[in-house]
């Protein structure tokens, strides 16, 4: 190895080799002794499956070919969590959650994953789960400063962006590791004219002249914020692990039309976090629902809870959905029905 | 620093807004005024600069822009409403570039109030704020000594417009055309100046559209008759 | 001991409440103009500078360098006017330096604006501005709480309405460089005669595109004439009744005595000026 000739211990040995200074200042540097992993780092090629080869173990350094692989292994954490989903409806957004039941003894329908992050956001994430609690907490601050900075609510848009900015921060030191977590952001951007909060009194009574006709503003914000940072606003987001399954069928509902109603759109992310966990059906799941619609609509342009009775319908269609595929697999497989097993 | 709280004029025939200022500091005696109309809004100002009885700048322009299509009128002391205007001036140009849109007028308002409210026991400003956005149209904002924040059809302003809260309560009408809002504001302008002896000089004026921000001038040679520029 | 000392504070509060008034505040005197040509622009300024009733200087310089193509008028407190100039000056050349273009007048206008707005008309500066920059001619009036004013042509100081009068009945629009000196010196001239705050010379500094000329002294409307007569008293009008020769080494008995080195004067009492 040509690295070794330049060590002036090794120099120093070399016969015939002129005697020189060992501590001069410009010879210092080669004197920091080469580990023995850095020279076969240039030469292998390191790979997820290839551990060990040092450039896996902190932030803020790349692999020679330009990964982060502290990043990547934070979205193998998101890709074992429960899935979770969100759908851009043409009078709101609705977000649901795969809760995968990890102990008999807690309270059904308690520890929400779905969390409000001002009066018209919401944010649900898979992956680990105390991550996306401080993420909730971030976002909750960076929607009260937009608040009392510019006294209008922050849009779903600029809150994703701030979010955005903060995860990716957390990919570039060493001191911390990155966002366990990808999230999903939804919310509802008021269609109608904005007042600064604590004005007094509300202009001319026929309305401000010079609106220029025609234009519509605010509506439904759905986004996706991943472990590196990365944001992109969807028609229908899912993530965890049934991602897949899920995003094949958002894909079914074709979204981009914006003709899904949000009350269709609350039983389709039902079946979808049900379809999305029959590929896991040893654990038990609970399934929690927020929505939010628009000025007119159920929720006034509020994040809220999908209420029990419109929740347990939208269950109880996807349970039966599931209960029509199963009887078909039945048919054509052969197989028992495997609902019972879970009661173990 | 003691403020008067003597009534209208001090016996010297000064406003006693001066009683607000420290010693020596130039004073914008003022008459401003913005109003909703049914294109945007047009913002109007005398020009008169005081220091005491001097006058420091006889053609003064109190209609200062802080972005695109957001202009405000400033009475009270010039250097604490320059230094206002300048810092969010400087605000909407950073919103602007960061979020990739311009504000709202909303937004601009927001700025002000929270300097002229967070600073009024160091500020005397009294602060019209009128601009134009593609969504909400034309709107005036008036944010006054105490830093309240008051969303009008039409807002008056300054030590002038004590004498005309009559004159714009009786020709004030909702959705006039460019050319009836220009000629109330001039008229009411016009009142104000004559009545006020802190206001004078020339009227200005700021019509804000969707086609942008047009100015207006007008001499107090042909009474202010013909528009200049 | 060092420190403030108040122990005539509640002496003063007494003798105030009693209906003495406070001791009032001497107005500072100066005349400072500019005024705007076809290509550049003049200011000019007098040179009295004034402690209390006194005059402190009768021959001292109010135009301060900015940049080679920004210079200032300054009125007010002598001391704020000389330092804010030099530290906007000095701030102005290491932005220029940084940004690698040439300093503005506007940039040293919000410089100075910031600066005195800061500390709330506590620094008593009154200034024109004026220069020429890439962007073309600038004149600015600074007032000390920090608003600024752009005209034509500006006055400022004690001096500032005499200046005006002059101005307001002889500027027009579009002028040549020597009528807008002889304009300013006229201005100045009439703050000297007819303002008791200022007086003596008339300091002149054009700038334009090319070139700054400072015109140090360009009118001395008033020069000291000879006297006609000598009032020095000859030697021996005062009679010398008796002679005693006291030595050093008698007098160190009783004071200490420090040689001063050469060129090191003695410290008096130090005096406030206002230019």
């Amino acid at each position: 190895m040509c690295l070794s000739a330049l060590n002036p211990n090794t120099r120093a040995i070399v016969p015939g080799a002129p005697k020189v200074q060992q501590t001069t200042e410009l010879q210092r540097p080669l004197q920091i002794p080469i580990h023995p992993q850095l020279l076969t780092l240039r030469t292998s090629q390191p790979t997820l499956e290839h551990h060990g080869t040092g450039y896996d173990l902190t932030n803020s350094v790349f692999s020679p070919d330009g990964r982060n692989f502290q990043v990547e292994y934070a979205v193998k954490a998101v890709e074992n969590g429960g899935t979770s989903i969100g759908i851009r409806c043409k009078d709101g957004v609705v977000l649901a959650v795969e809760k995968i039941i990890t102990s008999k003894l807690l309270k059904a329908g308690a520890n929400k994953r779905i969390a409000t992050i001002d009066r018209h956001v919401g944010a649900v994430s898979s992956g680990l789960v105390p991550d996306g609690r401080h993420f909730v907490s971030r976002a909750r601050d960076e929607a009260a400063s937009w608040r009392s900075t510019y006294k209008t609510p922050i849009t779903t848009k600029d809150l994703a962006s701030r979010m955005g900015g903060y995860l990716q921060a957390y990919t570039l030191y060493s001191s911390v590791r990155p966002f366990g977590i990808t999230a999903i952001v939804a919310g509802w951007d008021s269609e109608l004219e904005l007042p600064v909060d604590g004005q007094v009194g509300s202009g001319p009574s026929i309305g401000s002249g010079g609106k220029v006709e025609g234009m519509t503003f605010g509506g439904p914000g759905l986004y996706m914020i991943e472990p590196s940072g990365m944001y992109w606003g969807y028609y229908g987001a899912a993530t965890g692990k049934g991602r897949q399954t899920a995003k094949a069928e958002l894909e079914k509902l074709d979204l981009a039309a914006l003709k899904l109603s949000l009350q269709d759109g609350v039983k389709e992310a039902a079946k979808i976090i049900y379809v999305a966990h029959a590929d896991n059906k040893d654990k038990e799941f609970e399934l929690e629902m927020t929505w939010i619609s628009n000025l007119d609509g159920p929720t006034k342009g509020r994040h809220q809870e999908v209420p029990k009775d419109i929740l347990e319908e939208a269950e109880n269609l996807a349970k039966k959905y599931l209960e029509g595929e199963d009887d078909e697999e039945t048919k054509d497989d052969d197989k028992p029905a495997e609902g019972d097993k879970m009661e173990e | 620093m003691e403020f008067g709280t003597s009534g209208m004029l001090n016996e010297d025939g000064i406003h006693v807004d001066m009683d607000r200022l420290k010693k020596g500091e130039v004073n914008l005696g003022t008459s401003i005024m913005a109003i909703n109309f049914k294109d945007g809004v047009i913002l109007g100002a005398d020009s008169r600069t005081t220091t005491g009885a001097y006058i420091a700048n006889r053609v003064t322009d109190k209609l200062t822009q802080v972005h695109d299509t957001i202009w405000c009128c400033r009475s009270g002391s010039a250097a604490d409403t320059q230094a206002v205007a300048d810092i969010v001036h400087y605000q909407l140009g950073m919103y602007a570039t960061a979020n990739n849109r311009p504000p709202t007028t909303q937004t601009a308002a927001a700025m002000f109030q929270e300097l002229c409210y967070e600073n009024k026991d160091r500020l005397s400003a009294g602060l019209i704020i009128a601009g134009w956005d593609e969504r909400h149209g034309g709107q005036v904002y008036s944010i006054p000594l105490g830093g309240s924040l008051h969303k009008q059809s039409y807002a008056i302003g300054g030590s002038g417009s004590t004498y005309i809260y009559g004159y714009c309560d009786s020709n004030w009408r909702e959705g006039m055309d460019e050319e009836a809002a220009v000629k109330f504001v001039k008229g009411a302008l016009r009142e104000a100046i004559k009545w006020d002896g802190s206001s004078g000089g020339v009227i200005r004026m700021v019509v804000l559209t969707q086609k942008g921000a047009n100015r207006h001038l007008y001499l107090p040679d042909t009474d202010y008759a013909v528009r200049h520029q | 001991m060092p420190g403030f000392d108040f122990t005539n504070h509640t002496r003063n509060a007494a003798l105030h409440a009693r209906g003495v008034p406070l001791p009032k505040a001497t107005s500072t005197g100066t005349t400072i103009v500019g005024c705007i040509f076809d290509g550049g622009v003049v200011i000019a300024a007098d040179t009295r500078a004034t402690s209390g009733p006194i005059v402190a200087d009768k021959n001292c310089e109010k135009l301060h360098y900015i940049a080679p193509q920004i210079w200032c008028a300054g009125a007010g407190t002598a001391a704020d006017t000389e330092f804010t100039t030099a530290l906007i000056s000095s701030q102005l050349e290491l932005h220029s330096l940084s940004t690698g273009r040439k300093p503005r007048v506007v940039t040293c206008m919000t410089m100075l604006k910031q600066h005195l707005f800061r500390y709330q008309g506590h620094i008593g500066a009154y200034l024109v501005v004026a220069g020429v920059d890439p962007t073309g001619v600038g004149l600015f009036t600074v007032h000390a709480h920090g608003s600024t004013d752009k005209l034509p042509y500006v006055t400022m100081g004690s001096g500032s309405l005499a200046a005006m009068s002059v101005f307001e009945t002889q500027w027009k629009s579009k002028m040549t460089e020597e009528e807008a000196v002889t304009l300013a010196s006229n201005a100045i001239q009439a703050g000297i005669f007819n303002d008791l705050g200022s007086g003596s010379n008339v300091d002149v500094a054009v700038i334009t595109k090319d070139k700054t000329t400072l015109k140090r002294g360009y009118v001395k409307p008033n020069e000291r004439s000879k006297k006609q007569k000598s009032y020095v008293f000859k030697r021996g009008t005062t009679a010398v009744l008796n002679e005693k020769v006291i030595t050093r080494e008698e007098i160190s008995k009783y004071v200490t005595v420090h040689e001063l080195e050469g060129g090191e004067t003695a410290l008096g009492e130090k005096m406030d000026l206002d230019v």
